[in-house]
């Protein structure tokens, strides 16, 4: 069976070679290369050669692709007999292999690894019936001297490559040493026909292009081509019709090929396969194994990115598309209702307007469709439309798309920032005319108000009572309550008087201090300079102390200690601010020079440092030491109407007439650290809380603005400011001032309407 | 009739059950009323029956009680409220309605009535704004004036009534001082008697709030602006008061009494603000507020504060009454009046709230003898009686035109007040039982 196997294979291979032939021929004949080969290698050969031979029999002439078959086979058995020239066997071997492809098969490479291992496997199984063969057929294999011809390495070691690679070089190729093989000279058309006219034996010659020579066939190769043509086997020995001979014993054997019991471990299940399944449960129970792995995206890029999209992108306008026209609407239909179509008045009073108020359109019934005339605008409008196109250059606009709660400042809860003021449970009644100034006394129990009726008053913050009443012939600009609890006096700015008040609250012992304190004796002398700005008097009126200034006092200001008073006079230039010490009955002028109009002033509330805001900006001046400023605190607001210090000294709001608020911290730079546009109409008054994160600004619009202004010990911190309440209630007219209660977070107001509220938490 | 429908299968079967005495006693007996009757309904209801059995009865507003609470809704919704089954027999105990049913007599002041008490049932004591106490045995009758104040009077107390000849007044004021007068309630009524200070008590520093005497009448304790409490010894004579009974009036030639003065006993320090207010119920517990958010109890004996209560507004007034005279009760600045029970275990939070007022409340009184009525007066001119079965008021007296400063218990069925229109007012006839 396999050997008729074989052979039918051989035959059918035959076959379709045939073509092919006769170049495998040309190879078997190399005359000239048989002396040029090495002769070490020839050695190495001649061992390989009578081993194919034995192998391939007599087919092996005809057919190069079952000897490159058989031959691989051969391999097989002798990686098994001879493994010590096992390596430069293969060597050739592999080197025969590869040039009888590129001679004569080439694209049946695949068929012939099939082939082969048909072949192995047949050779392996039935050993000894190879045996046999080979024993029977190396008779022949020694009579076909030529057959080692095939097994010489052709001249040329290019391997199976186009041979047009080489059409414009000088050689064709590299012999098995590596020199080039050079080309035969090419005789022209002439000299050829010549040659093969005077060659008598030239109709036997074909040209080996890979090799570049003229091959001429031997008798035996003609017949052998001669005999293929006919179709017939290309041997003449070969006999296709030869007796059958059947190898194969048809009776029954009694046993089976082989009687071994089944082994046991055809019964039970494979451990290695139950530790393999385990494994594989284990990992996809862990995880490791994933199925539906996603498709791993190729990891490529490109290198310079992708250029196609943006630079063309860039390069040439998009379209953008015009504005669509607006749509027709009942009124133009050709047969619109009747309600469309105007009257003639309507008509006439058309005639009438203007021609841009005019409407385009005028709607018109037609019966039907069949009556409609040209449209007369036609081709007017689509001219403007074209004109409108043209004319109006299209830009896209590009819309940023924020979120507009993402851009709020995150901001603490007011519920967190309680207590603070927000409802109005008291009001202090009395007043006949708008209420200027307030001012509480450093318990909280009492406020002194004063109004344009001339009038100065002490409340009882707890019931609203009216303690006591002053009453002058100007209006109070402004009042202060001394901030030392031992001293309580107030002090009150009208017309071109400071007064000092005594309120007679104090225990016995105070009084005695006060009506001291009160008492003008000798005046200490002042120089000439203050003496024509300012002069001591006693008050007739009260028993208190008049102080007389040179222009209108518009503002006053006690220090800490309750000694000195700072008097602002808004149109005393140069000369607006001058301060009073109060136990030496001493005025002095400021030693430094005051730029523009002085609104109000403010002691430090620790250290000797003394604010002046004038219309534009805050100076703050050190009032030891030297004349200039140490600093200036720009505000940038178009006329300053308050200040107020917060009790640590380093922060100062200042309330301006445009209803802007600025809190300035004054360690960090001289700009506002915020600046806080609440008010619609002018500040009139800003106020801190002394304990509480408090502050409080009241306008002209009749409101007052609490919030909640957080300084924090920590120096990097910046202070948070969360506006609290808007505190309603007054009546038109504004709110003149606020204050808040020294210990309570509750906040006063005095109003224009002459009442002073109280608002709670 | 649908409506009449309707109204058949919504009636519940009430009985009236009642503690009071015969004449208001209705006969017992379930009737079906329909379920939306409210507290108006249900008092007529009630008239009617007593009507019935009494042909001269007086009509008469009744309240409503059903487990211990007070009816201010339709019947339905309080059934639905409290998850009551309206299926069986509801009993519903009346009680009379605590509401004034007499107003007497304005008695006018020259100033603002800062301070009223009434803890005397035979006289009403009053502090005015200008620097005068004064006493009236009746709407109308002053019979003493305390004079002798720098300042007004900011609260009054009495100290001991024991002797019926004989009663002893405490007055604070904001000229610091604090002065204690003896009277005889019983003289002449038709002329009022000026009554100059036996003893004048020095050492506040400021203005004096609030004056509170123990019950034995031997002390009385002050409270300040100065942010102190202090205690002060009532004896007319005392070792160190000696040296002082020099100083004496001669100006006057009818007050020839002497005038001893007196020094603090003890002081408090602890309150950071105003105190407000003071009371003394027990004897050796004083209650305080402040304008510092805190209500404090101070141990007489120690001088040490054993209870702190914040509330996170400043505060007027306080009292201490209701259940075992142990709920205390403050308020202030806010128009909230807040119930405390200091023997909850780790109270800080009130037990109840009353929100009814408008504006500031100025004082707080629990009545003497009920452990669920109090009243309150506030700024916004109300006075509101409250019984703590309800969250609203029981009845709002608004007869003042303007602040109310003061208001006290009178007699156990009236309630006095004072305020900024000057004026003394006496409600009466509010039947608590």
């Amino acid at each position: 069976m396999p050997k008729k196997s074989k052979g039918a294979n051989k035959d059918d291979k035959m076959r379709e070679n045939k073509s092919k032939s006769v170049s495998v021929k040309s190879q078997k004949h190399k005359p000239a290369e048989k002396e040029l080969k090495p002769v070490e290698e020839k050695e190495v050969i001649s061992l390989k050669e009578e081993e194919l031979l034995q192998e391939s029999g007599t087919d092996s002439d005809y057919d190069a692709d079952s000897l490159s078959g058989s031959l691989n086979s051969d391999d097989f058995d002798s990686d098994i007999f001879d493994s010590e020239d096992d390596d430069s066997q293969r060597e050739t071997k592999d080197g025969e292999s590869s040039e009888d492809r590129s001679v004569g098969v080439g694209h049946e490479g695949s068929e012939d690894n099939e082939d082969d291992d048909e072949s192995e496997q047949i050779d392996s199984d039935n050993g000894e019936e190879d045996g046999s063969d080979e024993g029977s057929e190396q008779g022949e294999a020694v009579e076909e001297s030529d057959s080692s011809e095939d097994e010489v390495a052709p001249r040329n070691t290019v391997g199976d490559v186009p041979l047009v690679w080489y059409k414009d070089e000088k050689h064709i190729g590299y012999d098995i040493t590596g020199k080039k093989i050079t080309k035969k000279e090419k005789r022209d058309k002439l000299d050829s026909f010549l040659a093969t006219m005077d060659d008598s034996k030239n109709w036997r010659k074909i040209y080996d292009d890979y090799n570049d020579e003229e091959v001429e066939l031997t008798k035996e190769e003609s017949k052998i081509i001669r005999r293929m043509l006919k179709g017939e086997a290309p041997h003449a020995d070969f006999d296709p019709y030869a007796p059958y001979v059947d190898w194969f014993k048809w009776d029954d054997a009694i046993h089976p090929l082989s009687s071994a019991p089944e082994p046991k471990r055809r019964f039970i299940p494979s451990k290695w396969e139950a530790k393999m399944v385990v494994k594989y449960v284990r990992a996809i129970r862990k995880g490791w194994i994933k199925f539906d792995k996603p498709e791993e995206e190729p990891n490529v890029y490109l290198l310079w990115g992708d250029d196609s999209a943006s630079d063309q992108k860039n390069k040439h306008l998009t379209y953008i598309p015009p504005p669509k026209l607006k749509l027709p609407g009942h009124d133009e239909s050709y047969n619109p209702s009747l309600e469309y179509i105007p009257t003639e008045e309507e008509k006439a009073s058309y005639e009438l307007m203007y021609e841009e108020d005019r409407p385009k359109f005028i709607p018109k019934r037609f019966t039907s469709l069949r009556s409609i005339p040209a449209y007369e605008n036609a081709l007017r409008e689509s001219f403007e439309r074209c004109l409108d196109l043209y004319l109006c250059p299209r830009v896209r606009k590009k819309r940023i798309n924020i979120d507009p709660e993402s851009l709020k400042p995150k901001l603490p809860s007011r519920k967190d920032l309680r207590p603070y003021p927000n409802s109005c449970y008291l009001e202090y009644k009395g007043h006949t005319g708008p209420v200027t100034s307030i001012s509480t006394d450093s318990s909280g129990q009492w406020i002194a108000s004063g109004s344009t009726d001339g009038s100065v008053r002490i409340w009882e913050v707890e019931t609203g009572r009216c303690l006591k009443i002053w009453q002058f012939v100007e209006a109070i600009k402004c009042v202060s309550w001394n901030p030392l609890s031992s001293l309580p006096i107030i002090a009150a700015a009208m017309g071109r008087d400071l007064v000092i008040l005594n309120t007679e609250l104090g225990s016995d012992e105070e009084q005695e201090i006060i009506k001291e304190r009160l008492h003008l004796g000798n005046l200490p002398e002042s120089d000439a300079s203050v003496a024509a700005i300012v002069s001591w008097l006693p008050d007739e009126l009260y028993g208190g102390i008049k102080i007389r200034h040179f222009k209108n006092v518009s503002y006053i200001h006690w220090n800490r200690k309750g000694d000195y008073i700072s008097t602002v006079m808004a149109s005393g230039e140069t000369r607006g601010v001058v301060t009073h010490q109060l136990s030496k009955k001493l005025t002095r002028r400021l030693k430094f020079k005051i730029r523009g109009l002085p609104v109000c002033t403010l002691f430090h509330p620790s250290r000797s440092y003394f604010f002046i805001a004038t219309r534009k900006d805050v100076r703050v001046f050190n009032l030891l030491e030297t004349d200039e400023p140490i600093k200036k605190l720009e505000t940038g607001l178009k006329e300053i109407s308050s200040m107020a210090i917060h009790p640590s000294g380093d922060h100062l709001i200042v309330g301006s007439k445009e209803g802007k608020l600025c809190w300035f911290d004054t360690d960090l730079s001289s700009k506002p650290y915020k600046t806080l546009k609440n008010h619609p109409k002018d500040i009139t008054n800003v106020a801190f809380h002394r304990s509480y994160p408090l502050f409080a600004s009241c306008s002209e619009d009749s409101t007052a603005y609490v919030f909640h202004g957080m300084v924090y010990n920590d120096l990097n911190q910046n202070p948070l400011i969360v506006p609290l309440e808007i505190l309603r209630g007054h009546s038109n007219g504004g709110v003149l001032d606020c204050k808040f209660h020294p210990r309570q977070p509750w906040l006063f107001t005095a109003g224009a309407d002459s009442i002073i509220k109280l608002y709670c938490h | 009739m649908d409506i009449d429908g309707e109204d058949v299968s919504r009636r519940i079967h009430v009985k009236f059950v009642t503690k009071l005495e015969p004449p208001f006693k209705a006969p017992v007996s379930s009737i079906a009323i329909p379920s939306d009757v409210t507290r108006l309904g249900l008092s007529s209801i009630v008239n009617e029956l007593l009507k019935h059995a009494n042909p001269e009865w007086e009509s008469e507003p009744f309240d409503f009680l059903i487990d211990g609470e007070l009816i201010r809704m339709s019947l339905e919704e309080f059934l639905r409220a409290k998850g009551i089954s309206a299926e069986r027999t509801l009993e519903i105990e009346y009680i009379r309605a605590v509401t004034p049913r007499k107003e007497e007599e304005p008695s006018l002041h020259d100033d603002w009535v800062s301070a009223v008490n009434g803890s005397s049932s035979r006289f009403i004591l009053t502090g005015c704004y200008d620097s005068l106490g004064r006493v009236w045995s009746s709407a109308g009758s002053c019979s003493h004036i305390l004079e002798g104040h720098a300042g007004a009077i900011s609260s009054v107390a009495l100290v001991n009534s024991n002797d019926a000849r004989s009663v002893t007044v405490a007055t604070a004021s904001k000229d610091r001082t604090l002065r204690l007068f003896k009277l005889d309630p019983a003289e002449s009524v038709d002329s009022s008697t000026r009554v100059r200070a036996y003893k004048i008590l020095r050492g506040h520093k400021a203005s004096v709030q609030s004056v509170s005497a123990q019950k034995s009448g031997n002390m009385v304790c002050s409270s300040s602006w100065d942010c102190t409490i202090n205690l002060w010894d009532t004896n007319e004579s005392t070792s160190e008061g000696e040296s002082v009974t020099v100083k004496k009036r001669k100006g006057n030639n009818k007050a020839e009494e002497s005038q001893s003065e007196g020094e603090a006993v003890t002081t408090f320090v602890g309150h950071t603000q105003c105190v407000s207010s003071v009371v003394w119920p027990e004897h050796d517990v004083i209650y305080s507020s402040s304008w510092d958010h805190s209500v404090r109890r101070w141990d007489v004996e120690t001088g040490k504060d054993s209870l702190n209560l914040f509330c996170g507004k400043a505060l007027n007034t306080v009292d201490v009454g209701g259940e075992g005279s142990a709920l205390v009760a403050a308020a202030g600045s806010d128009p909230i009046l807040r119930v405390w029970d200091p023997r909850k275990p780790g109270t800080s939070a009130p037990v109840f709230q009353f929100s009814s007022h408008t504006s500031w409340i100025s004082a707080i009184k629990w009545h003497k003898s009920s452990w669920f009525h109090l009243l309150s007066a506030s700024y916004d001119g109300k006075i509101m009686l409250w019984d703590l079965r309800t969250a609203w008021p029981l009845s709002v007296i608004d007869t003042h035109t303007d602040k109310v400063l003061s208001a006290d218990w009178w007699k156990g069925d009236s309630v006095v007040s004072g305020g900024a229109d000057s004026n003394l007012r006496i409600s009466s006839g509010i039947a608590i039982s």
